[in-house]
């Protein structure tokens, strides 16, 4: 009764069962010449082609990759609706508001910067209901049908009480915003602590603060690479925050370099709302939305006065705004749309900014002259405050073209390892 | 021991042997060595019972005494451990991945160690050359390349998530199984079960038996090591991570460090390091009724072994 | 985890290679042919699946190409169309140009050989102590050494976080002799008493397992013949302990070339080693080949280590 299997014969029936299966469809996928290929990433065909890239002085208006759902789509009862978004970037208790007014329940997938958060997107590690892109992912997003079109019948919010600029005739990287809803808008500036550091030295130092060697050890720089050379970029008299030249990105990665090789400094992008608070720096780059919610993260007994903030009023500073968006992935894209219009109401939005978040949401009701006295942002914060002009002057970043995108994240990997 | 017979043969002996510093007894225990044993003992302790009290702060430092409370375990309605959700569900990640992983790597590892100690010949060596191999390599490189595996060559399965994660630890965590039972089988030898076998039992009876339990102590072993080292996992979990629920709490650790963290965090490691010697308390204990009357195996040769 | 076909092997406790050859000879008569190798089978499958095809998929990706867009990894999984482009890259950042990947790879060997040698100090006085002097002490001992495994890497390491801080309790005890030190900006001294911290226990037990198995009677030996305890330290202790000494270094050095999570928390980018560089190239969009040639040259580098240690247990467990 023995069977005379030889071991050969074995093994290689089992190795060829094994292997053929899941590696069949990438093989045959694979079985042309690579780069003919173009379809990568989110795994469908490009419907679209080649979208122009956004900037302030060209809009684009996004061409529709597919049909918004119907609007009288059921809201998915008992989901779970999956967010993906920064670390501690939305109010907890209105969360639990949106999870107990529709009786579902959020899980809260988080990226500590946006490269990573893509990056988990794009390979389909993440399926999220919802999605918080900067604007300069948002044209590769949608080229890649990553992400689908809204229905503005589904977030009436949209209309009545965000700025009209932003449906009519809509922000430059998504006119009509067909994709996209705006989340909330920051300036890009210099935080500081008002107990080490005068107020008319920041102001007369301005982006200097970041590399007084009187501060060393106690500097904190953002783990973003578009926002920390951008800013470099601007202190070395470089105006255009998406330029190729190499000397220009050269500049400034040296600049970075010498904060954290000569000044002990580091690059992280918690600094200035969860450390500064806490004393373990002292000036940090900031966006305007951490220095204002950076106000929760203070010991008992500190007042908010230590919190202060530097931002350019007579020249071109860095201003932008974040997005809400709703991935083709989607499992519930009619609780998206609610989610959306939630986060969008004046109730809930204005609960999670002046609460908790500190990132000022882009809303008619909410203005920028009473933030102060309403005691939601703190007085010394004046600079802090955006208002809706600031965009006309200020300095955008827009989605940079592969070769120069190539130049950046070169400059910032040399950065990460210490140069 | 025999300490105290050396100590009188030691009055005996002369102490020219070595410079005299005025010491009467040369061979009497080393302050030295006894003082770095404690300094390192210390060491080795106190941070982690430092970080655990901390839970138990009532501001949101974890390096600064502000008072005792419960607010990080109970009280604070968002972020404490009972009210935020989240912390909960890492900690429920990392006992599902540990347990999924024991059931699978433990049997798979035994299995390959019964018959890695039998079969003889070239392929046996091969096999046995790569298990080796998986046992030694740095995590970091089996991470990776599992991560370019189910993102690149089997996306399409969806394999994203918990599966992944099982299949990598799996992976990482069959050779210690393998070593831990290859040892004890190196110490049997197979007179049991031809004994067994002469008296009329089948090779399968033989082996379940006569075999299983003779190995019992060195497969409990391995049930407390893969356990112990995957619920702790980080570099493959992190990077075969999908979303949020698939995070086990040594992720939502390295996160939190890396954002705003608070005590609770501490709450949450306090709760599995508890986890973590519950079950090796009951693993101990079960390994000392299982190999009553067995020799070889103590306390002391086991913990050498891991 | 350490050197166990090692130590099991000097047990003694096998009851010697001909009989064993023997039984299973005589065995093979009882047992077709395919037997004892099904149970090797499914651990080997997997291991062919999970194992072996990953590294292939590295090296698809590292000499594939990338999807313009957004930069992903386009893996070639046919070697003929496989291009050596970005690996060159890769390689010619460690040396030619900017060299901007020569600093973290030097500082990686830096760390990896101060943090394996103080393990091995700090170890080998611990593991001694506890082998011939622990007396009635030594469960407890051994308990509290066994513990770090079963407390999670990462929270042994956020405790030391917590600790460093600037007002942290670190500083508080350093502030009685000079002034506070900010432990956390970038500095080799913590990222290596980190990595310390965290792998010195894979150093002691084996050393400990080593030392507690060499024969009392050779020191007894020693001591009779006028020697000594530094002498016999040297020509008795110190030479039987020796394989283990290696194979705990290689132990505790190997997962050190790996690492980036010690130096995510305890230091900056200015003390980041090549696990970092891999763990950026990984977690960003955009740079899937050169993640994938990283970790080939990380492969590289740690082969010769790996495949000492192996041939060492292979011969340790030859002799059995």
């Amino acid at each position: 009764m023995e069977r005379r299997w030889s071991r050969r014969q074995f093994l290689g029936r089992a190795a060829g069962g094994a292997l053929a299966v899941p590696s069949l469809a990438a093989i045959l996928a694979a079985c042309q010449k690579p780069g003919t290929d173009t379809s990568g990433g989110g795994g469908a065909e490009a419907t679209t082609g080649p979208i122009p890239i956004a900037t302030p002085e060209n809009p684009v208006e996004l061409p529709l990759n597919g049909e918004p759902i119907a609007t009288d789509t059921p809201i998915e009862a008992g989901a779970t609706l999956q967010v993906y978004n920064w670390i501690d970037y939305m109010y907890k208790k209105t969360l639990k508001a949106f999870e107990e007014e529709y009786d579902v329940t959020i899980e809260w997938t988080t990226f500590n910067n946006m490269e990573e958060g893509v990056q988990k997107l794009v390979a389909g590690q993440v399926q999220p209901d919802v999605f918080f892109p900067t604007t300069d992912y948002i044209s590769r997003l949608v080229e890649r049908d990553l992400i689908q079109p809204l229905n503005h019948e589904l977030i009436p919010n949209l209309g009545s009480v965000v700025w009209p600029s932003f449906t009519d005739p809509g922000p430059f990287y998504d006119l009509g915003a067909r994709y996209t809803v705006p989340y909330t808008i920051y300036t890009t500036g210099v935080a500081y602590r008002r107990d080490r550091v005068d107020d008319a030295d920041a102001v007369a130092q301005a982006y200097d603060l970041l590399w007084n060697p009187e501060y060393a050890g106690e500097i904190a720089y953002y783990d973003s690479y578009r926002d920390a050379i951008g800013m470099a970029l601007i202190r070395n008299g470089v105006t255009d925050t998406n330029t190729n030249d190499p000397a220009a990105i050269d500049a400034a990665k040296e600049s970075i370099l010498e904060i954290v090789n000569d000044l002990d400094g580091q690059i992280r992008i918690n600094g200035t709302y969860a450390k500064l608070p806490e004393g373990e720096f002292t000036v940090s780059q900031s966006w305007s939305g951490d220095i204002v919610g950076a106000q929760w993260y203070l010991p008992k007994g500190t007042s908010w006065d230590v919190l202060g903030y530097w931002y350019p009023d007579d020249e071109p500073g860095m201003i932008g705004n974040d997005t809400i968006v709703i991935p083709t992935t989607a499992q519930n894209p009619r609780l998206a749309h609610e989610f959306l219009n939630f986060f969008l109401s004046e109730e809930h939005g204005t609960e999670n900014f002046a609460s908790w978040n500190g990132y000022q949401p882009p809303f008619t009701s909410l203005e920028p002259a009473n933030l102060i006295d309403e005691g939601i942002v703190p007085p010394a914060l004046d600079r802090a405050v955006v208002t809706e002009n600031m965009f006309t002057t200020g300095l955008i970043q827009s989605q940079l073209p592969p070769e120069d995108d190539k130049l950046w994240l070169d400059a910032w990997a040399e950065i990460q390892t210490g140069g | 021991m025999s300490d105290t017979v050396l100590d009188r043969v030691a009055e005996g002996v002369s102490s020219k042997a070595t410079p005299s510093r005025g010491l009467r007894n040369p061979w009497r225990k080393p302050w030295g060595l006894r003082l770095v044993t404690i300094g390192y003992l210390a060491w080795s302790v106190l941070p982690v019972v430092i970080a655990v009290i901390f839970s138990f702060n009532s501001g949101r430092s974890r390096s600064t005494w502000q008072g005792f409370s419960l607010r990080w375990w109970t009280q604070d309605p968002f972020n404490s451990l009972f009210n935020d959700p989240s912390l909960r569900a890492a900690m429920f990640q990392s006992l599902k991945l540990s347990l999924l992983t024991v059931l699978i790597a433990v049997p798979l590892g035994t299995a390959f160690a019964i018959g890695i100690d039998r079969w003889h010949g070239r392929p046996a060596r091969g096999s046995n050359f790569l298990m080796l191999l998986s046992f030694v390599v740095p995590e970091m490189i089996l991470g990776v390349s599992l991560f370019l595996l189910f993102t690149q060559l089997l996306q399409g399965l969806g394999l994203s998530g918990t599966p992944a994660q099982i299949l990598g630890l799996v992976t990482f965590q069959m050779s210690y199984a393998v070593v831990i039972v290859r040892a004890r089988m190196l110490s049997i030898g197979p007179e049991y079960e031809e004994a067994a076998m002469d008296l009329g039992a089948t090779p399968g009876r033989s082996i379940r038996r006569v075999l299983l339990p003779l190995l019992a102590p060195a497969i409990l072993a391995s049930v407390a090591v893969v356990f112990a080292d995957s619920i702790d996992n980080f570099v493959i979990v992190r990077y075969l991570s999908g979303s949020a629920d698939s995070e086990p709490l040594s992720v939502k650790i390295y996160s939190a460090a890396r954002g705003s963290p608070t005590p609770a965090v501490n709450a949450a490691a306090t709760v599995m390091l508890l986890a973590t010697v519950g079950a090796v308390v009951v693993g101990y204990l079960l390994y000392r009724a299982f190999s009553k009357g067995q020799r070889g195996d103590d306390v002391t040769s086991i913990a050498s072994q891991v | 985890m350490a050197g166990a076909e090692a130590t099991t092997s000097t047990t003694g406790e096998r009851r010697g290679a001909g009989r064993a050859d023997e039984a299973a000879g005589r065995s093979g008569a009882w047992f077709p042919r395919w037997y004892w190798p099904s149970f090797t089978v499914p651990g080997t499958a997997w291991l062919l699946v999970l194992f072996v095809l990953p590294f292939y998929t590295v090296m698809s990706v590292a000499f594939g190409t990338v999807d313009p867009l957004f930069r992903t990894p386009l893996p070639v999984y046919q070697p003929w169309w496989w291009s050596f482009d970005t690996f060159g890259e890769t390689l010619r950042k460690f040396y030619a140009g900017d060299a901007i990947y020569q600093e973290p790879l030097l500082r990686t060997f830096l760390y990896v050989i101060s943090a394996s040698l103080l393990c091995l100090v700090i170890g080998y006085a611990v593991a001694y102590y506890t082998a011939r002097y622990a007396g009635r002490f030594r469960i407890v001992i051994l308990i509290t050494l066994v513990a770090p495994f079963f407390i999670s890497y990462l929270m042994r390491i956020y405790a030391w976080q917590s600790l460093l801080q600037p007002d942290g309790y670190i500083n508080d005890v350093w502030g009685l002799v000079g002034d506070p030190v900010t432990w956390l900006a970038g500095r080799p001294v913590t990222v290596i008493l980190g990595l310390v911290y965290g792998y010195i226990p894979f150093m002691i037990l084996p050393l400990y397992g080593s030392l507690d198995r060499i024969d009392q009677s050779m020191l007894e030996a020693g001591r009779d013949l006028g020697a000594g305890p530094w002498q016999t330290f040297r020509r008795v202790t110190l030479p039987m302990s020796k394989p283990a000494i290696l194979a705990g270094l290689v132990i505790v050095s190997l997962p050190m070339f790996g690492d980036y999570y010690t130096n995510d928390l305890l230091g900056s980018e200015r003390t980041s080693m090549l696990g970092n560089v891999i763990d950026d190239a990984v977690s960003q969009s955009g740079r899937g080949p050169e993640a994938g040639s990283l970790t080939i040259v990380l492969m590289l580098i740690v082969v010769i280590p790996m495949i000492y240690y192996l041939r060492e247990t292979r011969r340790a467990a030859g002799h059995a």
